[in-house]
């Protein structure tokens, strides 16, 4: 019998499950290993320590420079200095003492004499009483008695009185002479201690980075829970939304993870490179003190990109071209983000971000790209075929001129052969090229082209009212080019063959009107002179304002305008074209609606004018001319091109890049091709499409920086919603802003004026800066909202500079516009652009005012009297004083004198106080007063004070010099009253 | 876990220190050099002008204070200089300097006197002072124009008023206007080193004390432009670089 075999008492063998467990517990050792270093290693931790090391070092390198210049110099100065002070002291200690104790008896003698004079004031009421109740009985020896004891009292107390005031005053003094005696020292000893304050928090902050044990215990692996140095470095920013998957949520943003030092300052010099640079613009971004805090505001609400990610390829990084791609691919890891909507912008585009909070402004300040962007939509007219649901896009008037009398203006040959290609008649115009495109070749394409041109031009002249102008008077065209390039033609116009748009780019306020080359062979004389006299009889809606030229005037400007011309653009008649050609394609369009036979039948009853004006209707509605002309017969069409309200979030698979393949699939790709290419996606596809149904988008010749401008602002057109209250639109004066700065862009202000810094375009056509339109720097602070009223809504009732040549033009304006540029003017400013009436000056404020206007020699460049232009050229002059009262704030022009240059940069005005470190403004007049040519000045003076020191006092003081002055501007100056 | 714990934070921490020692780029210190050491060497030459335009007078008839100030009729100052050179040239180091120099303790002045500037053209260190006096009767107000450095515009009303100025940046040349009077201008040169001079009525200039090395010597002048020169110095060496100025064409 076999011994029964063992059996365990469980089915499994031990052996083998303990080889299971340690190979198993072994592999999840090994896993939870890779777990914890794949959670520890991640790329933003090395960043971050490595500028941890950076800015250690840059800051040791700071604190060694800020040793070695304290050790040389100053130190040893000031503690030399606070040493000197000390043996000074020393030896004049007892002098001190003696000031001291001196100081101490005058306090007993204040309170003293104090006490004195109270009681001797009570007294004083006692007898007043006793007097009083004297007269009541009507005794005449009372009565005297009373009095003279009366009379008593008050010397008694005025003695009283007198010696206290005595005491307070020497008080002061012997409080000043210690204070004097003692105060080199306490400056010393404070400077000392602040420059030493600096080294020391250098120090500090160089002890804090430097690699100790608790760096590398708080920041070891399962111990970073803790309190680590490395970190994910994220800001919510509420109500600036992202979307993600339809839904709006919270922006939290993680950039500074790896861009460590972006919202910090000093990290931009050579040597920092990303992503450890700091924001170039830390005045406008991110610094707490910028208007857009990084807590408040974040890095991808203006950059894009996926807000949460501390990985760089999921952040959605773009890559500007093969090379930054490939080179990043390499060391990042680089990959496109198909599923994220919203990659950051490239550098390039950047400012698309401002839109999401500005759109209501109209233009932003300090985004020049985007702005000369949404400046190059609205004259180019992209809103008029494609709806822009923004507020700088609305209500605008049609980029182009009335169509309505244009046959008053000139012929049909010279339109036929204009729309063929604008360009060739003006380099730089905005109206674009719609025929001859890459997507039309082909004989028979072009005599259909031929037959749309002629049949639009056909209609246009049918239905356009046609005046006949008389000839005008004759003129001298060298007067009218002085007159040119003087009055102000040369703020919104061109006269230049050479010149290009792209040259015009940074000064595009100089293309607000036509370049007006070769205007001898587009338009009729008499017109010509109408229009130059009252460009709003012609059409109401221009925007084109009266200089309020003379007869005279207006002939010499026709004659110097008619004189430039171009003989291939005059004597042209409508070319003849191919009548089947024209014929087939009425054919087409009446076939869209009718039955082929009703259409033959209607084709046979128009005759040839007919056929031409239908054919030019339909080619009109086509193209969509209307859009951007006013055009009879088309008041209710609707504009032709694909809504752009939201064109910067369209997902990328939408944009159609047909057959052409070495355009990159981003969104800003995209666009830009088609501004460069407007037709380029049908290449391949003519023979598919049929005529009519081929791309109909216009060129519009850009340049390469036109074109990235204009992306630029189309990409900042997104759904990406930022909550009401967040908005830049939605600040307290934002309503007047953005109203204000719509009235200044459609009337061009800045193409004379500096508007916020920017504009004065007209100053590349006049070289005489002292012949430049007035800066509107501070305007809302300067003048009177009624002054402004009267100016705006008629600006020949006065001049400031008599002798500028160039002219304020009558715009025209309704009231309400008026009242808008008043308001924005002052919420400019902060301020309400309507003021209450100032109060008289006394006389001596008038008689220094006139003094030191005198000994400032204010007059040597304000003319306070009719101006003569003999002695100084007249552009060196200033503004005439005797405005002064009407046009200027009162609370105004004090401020002004005291600094002149804090309220317009480059202003002519000098600074005659000078602003001192602790921010008060030091006067000059003190010291000039005892000169003997102004001995007569200051005699006069002399008459309103009691001392000489105290007029110097008066005058040393910045505040009260300058209300002087403008209290002698006010009411001192001639004809003031 | 616990020692496996301890080996990895070992590990790591040796890891990242590589890192941070690997990483650190002290072999690019950003720290300037310390202050250079003055040289022996001398730069010399003459700036010499064919052709030359005679300088114009200043109708001085807009202030009759300034009239008062000069017997004979002033000149501009712009082309000066005995027959065939050129004296108010701007001549300095462009580039081939490096480190630090010292600045120098004795104050540049500008003085107004007569309604001119004086002198017409000048240079000066960044950080050192610069003293702007105003030595006539009548209202002058120093405009500077720069493009780098911060502009200003003092009025100097009185009699020898002066004020203190220093530039911080780097700039040739600046524009000084006075307003009241337009054809006052001075020219003024901020350098970051001492290495300049203005030539003489004769055309002569000398810069002294430059450290031996090859160097662009830029010459400036206010209507004729500027010219170049690369100059090589040594030790105790005198270097010569003649300008030649011609009136600019057209």
């Amino acid at each position: 019998m076999v011994a029964p075999k063992k059996t365990p008492d469980r089915h499994y063998d031990f052996t083998r499950m303990n080889k299971w467990f340690a190979w198993s517990s072994l592999a999840l050792l090994l896993i939870t290993i890779w777990m914890v270093v794949e959670d520890y290693a991640k790329p933003w931790k090395r960043l971050q320590a490595e500028f941890r090391d950076l800015e250690r070092q840059k800051l040791a390198e700071e604190a060694e420079t800020e040793r070695q210049r304290l050790n040389q110099e100053e130190i040893d100065r000031i503690q030399a200095e606070i040493e000197a002070e000390d043996t000074r002291l020393e030896e004049q200690s007892a002098e001190l003492d003696e000031l001291r104790d001196r100081l101490a008896d005058l306090e007993d003698k204040v309170y003293e004499a104090d006490v004195d004079a109270r009681t001797t004031k009570s007294h004083l009421d006692t007898e007043r009483y006793q007097y009083d109740a004297a007269l009541q009985t009507g005794d005449p020896d009372k009565i005297r008695r009373a009095e003279l004891a009366l009379q008593e009292r008050r010397a008694t107390y005025l003695a009283n009185r007198m010696s206290l005031e005595a005491y307070i005053e020497e008080r002061r003094m012997v409080k000043a002479e210690i204070d004097r005696k003692l105060e080199g020292l306490e400056a010393d000893r404070k400077r000392l201690a602040e420059m030493r304050g600096g080294l020391e928090s250098l120090e500090t902050r160089v002890a804090g980075l430097s690699k100790s044990v608790d760096y590398f215990l708080l920041n070891a692996p399962l111990m970073d829970m803790l309190g680590p140095q490395l970190k994910i470095d994220q800001v919510q920013l509420p109500g600036l939304y992202q979307n993600i998957n339809f839904t709006s949520v919270d922006r939290v943003d993680r950039c500074v993870t790896c861009h460590v030092a972006a919202a910090r300052a000093g990290f931009d010099g050579e040597g920092w490179q990303e992503p450890f640079r700091s924001h170039p613009r830390l005045d406008l971004f991110l610094s707490s003190s910028s208007p857009h805090p990084y807590t408040r505001f974040g890095c991808t609400t203006c950059h894009g990109g996926l807000d949460r990610a501390t990985n760089f390829a999921r952040a959605g990084h773009s890559p500007e071209g093969e090379e930054e791609k490939a080179e990043w691919k390499h060391e990042w890891g680089w990959e496109k983000q198909k599923y994220l909507d919203t990659p950051i912008l490239p550098a390039k585009y950047s400012e698309a971000g401002c839109i999401g909070c500005h759109a209501g402004n109209v233009w932003t300040p300090g985004s020049r790209i985007q702005d000369t962007g949404r400046e190059l939509v609205s004259r180019m007219g992209c809103y008029a075929c494609h709806k822009i649901d923004y507020p700088a896009f609305s209500d605008l008037p049609r980029p182009g001129p009335s169509l309505n009398k244009v046959a008053s203006k000139t012929n049909a040959g010279w339109a036929y052969k204009w729309i063929e290609a604008p360009r060739d008649f003006h380099p730089t115009t905005f109206m674009p090229h719609f025929f001859f495109q890459e997507n039309i070749q082909g004989e028979l394409n072009e005599e259909r082209q031929r037959a749309e041109i002629r049949a639009t031009v056909a209609y246009i002249w049918d239905r356009s009212e046609k005046i006949d102008y008389p000839v005008p008077p004759a003129g001298s065209a060298a007067r009218g080019e002085l007159l040119f390039n003087s009055v102000g033609c040369t703020g919104c116009h061109l006269l230049d063959g050479e010149a290009t748009r792209d040259q015009f780019f940074p000064q595009i306020n100089r293309m607000h009107g036509p370049n007006l080359i070769r205007t001898g062979s587009k338009v009729d004389p008499g017109w010509l002179f109408a229009w130059l006299k009252d460009p709003k009889s012609f059409n109401p809606e221009t925007r084109m304002p009266s200089l309020r030229l003379t007869d005279q005037e207006a002939a010499d400007l026709v004659a110097y305008l008619m004189a430039s011309r171009d003989p291939a653009f005059e004597g042209l008649s409508l070319p003849e074209v191919d009548g089947e050609v024209r014929d087939e394609l009425v054919l087409a369009y009446l076939q869209s609606t009718r039955t082929i036979e009703q259409s033959q039948a209607e084709l046979a009853e128009m005759d040839d004018l007919q056929r031409d004006v239908y054919l030019g209707k339909e080619t009109i509605r086509k193209y969509g001319c209307f859009g951007c002309h006013n055009l009879d017969g088309f008041d209710d069409a609707k504009p032709i091109g694909v809504e752009l309200t939201e064109e910067g979030s369209k997902p990328i698979h939408q944009f159609d890049f047909g057959h052409i393949h070495d355009v990159p699939h981003t969104r800003h790709d995209w666009i830009k091709t088609k501004m460069l290419r407007p037709r380029i996606w049908d290449l391949g596809k003519e023979r598919v499409k049929d005529y009519n149904e081929l791309y109909k988008m216009p060129d519009f010749g850009m340049s390469e920086r036109e074109a990235e401008a204009v992306v630029t602002n189309v990409l900042g057109f997104t759904k990406e919603s930022v909550v009401t209250a967040r908005r830049a639109d939605q600040m307290p004066e934002a309503a007047a802003l953005a109203e204000g700065r719509k009235l200044i862009t459609r009337y061009n202000c800045q193409g004379c004026h500096l508007v916020e810094g920017a504009g004065q375009a007209i100053k590349t056509a006049i070289e005489d800066p002292g012949m430049w339109p007035p800066n509107l720097a501070a305007e809302g602070a300067r003048v009177q909202g009624d002054w402004l009223f009267g100016y705006l809504h008629d600006p020949s009732s006065e001049s400031m500079r008599p002798w500028l040549s160039v002219r304020m033009p009558s715009f025209g304006f309704e009231d309400g516009q008026v009242n808008a540029l008043l308001a924005y003017f002052a919420a400019s400013e902060n301020r309400q652009p309507f003021l209450s009436a100032p109060v008289r000056a006394d006389r001596r404020s008038l008689a220094v005012g006139k003094g030191v206007f005198a000994m400032l020699q204010c007059a040597k460049c304000h003319p306070a009297g009719p101006i003569d232009t003999g002695a100084v050229s007249a552009a060196e002059l200033a503004p005439s004083l005797l405005l002064a009262r009407d046009r200027l704030r009162h609370d105004w022009v004090a401020d002004w004198i005291k600094d002149p240059l804090s309220w317009v940069t480059g202003t002519k005005m000098p600074v005659f106080f000078t602003r001192e470190d602790d921010g008060e403004y030091s006067s000059p007049l003190a010291q000039g007063i005892d000169l003997p040519m102004w001995s007569a000045e200051k005699d006069r003076m002399l008459r309103y004070f009691d001392s000489e020191a105290e007029l110097k006092e008066y005058l040393a003081n910045a505040d009260n010099v300058t209300t002087a002055m403008r209290d002698h501007i006010w009411w001192g100056l001639e004809g003031g009253s | 876990m616990k020692k496996y714990g301890f080996v990895m934070f070992s590990l790591l921490a040796v890891g990242l220190l590589g890192v941070a020692c690997g990483g650190a780029p002290e072999e690019t210190p950003r720290a300037a050099p310390a202050s250079a050491p003055v040289g022996t060497a001398v730069i010399t030459g003459v700036v010499n002008y064919t052709n030359g335009d005679p300088d114009t007078a200043i109708d001085m008839n807009a202030d009759p204070v300034c009239l008062t100030l000069h017997e004979d009729e002033a000149q501009t100052q712009k082309v000066v200089g005995d027959p065939g050179k050129l004296g108010n040239a701007f001549v300095y180091i462009k580039s081939g300097l490096s480190g630090s120099y010292p600045v120098s303790d004795e104050p540049a002045i500008l003085n107004q006197e007569g309604c001119m500037y004086s002198p017409h053209v000048s240079g000066v260190q960044v950080g050192q002072r610069l003293l702007i006096r105003n030595s006539d009767p009548t209202l002058h107000n120093v405009h500077a124009l720069p493009t780098v450095n911060a502009e200003f515009n003092k009025g100097q009303p009185f009699q020898n008023m002066e004020f203190d100025h220093t530039f911080d940046k780097p700039e040739v040349m600046i524009r000084f206007k006075c307003d009241v009077h337009p054809w006052m201008s001075s020219y003024m040169g901020v350098l970051d080193h001492p290495f300049f001079a203005v030539s003489a009525a004769d055309g002569s200039y000398s810069i002294d004390k430059v450290p031996a090395g090859t160097y662009t010597v830029e010459a400036w002048h206010e209507t004729l432009g500027t010219k170049t020169m690369e100059v090589t110095v040594g030790d105790n060496a005198v270097a010569a670089a003649n300008f030649d100025f011609a009136p600019a064409s057209g």
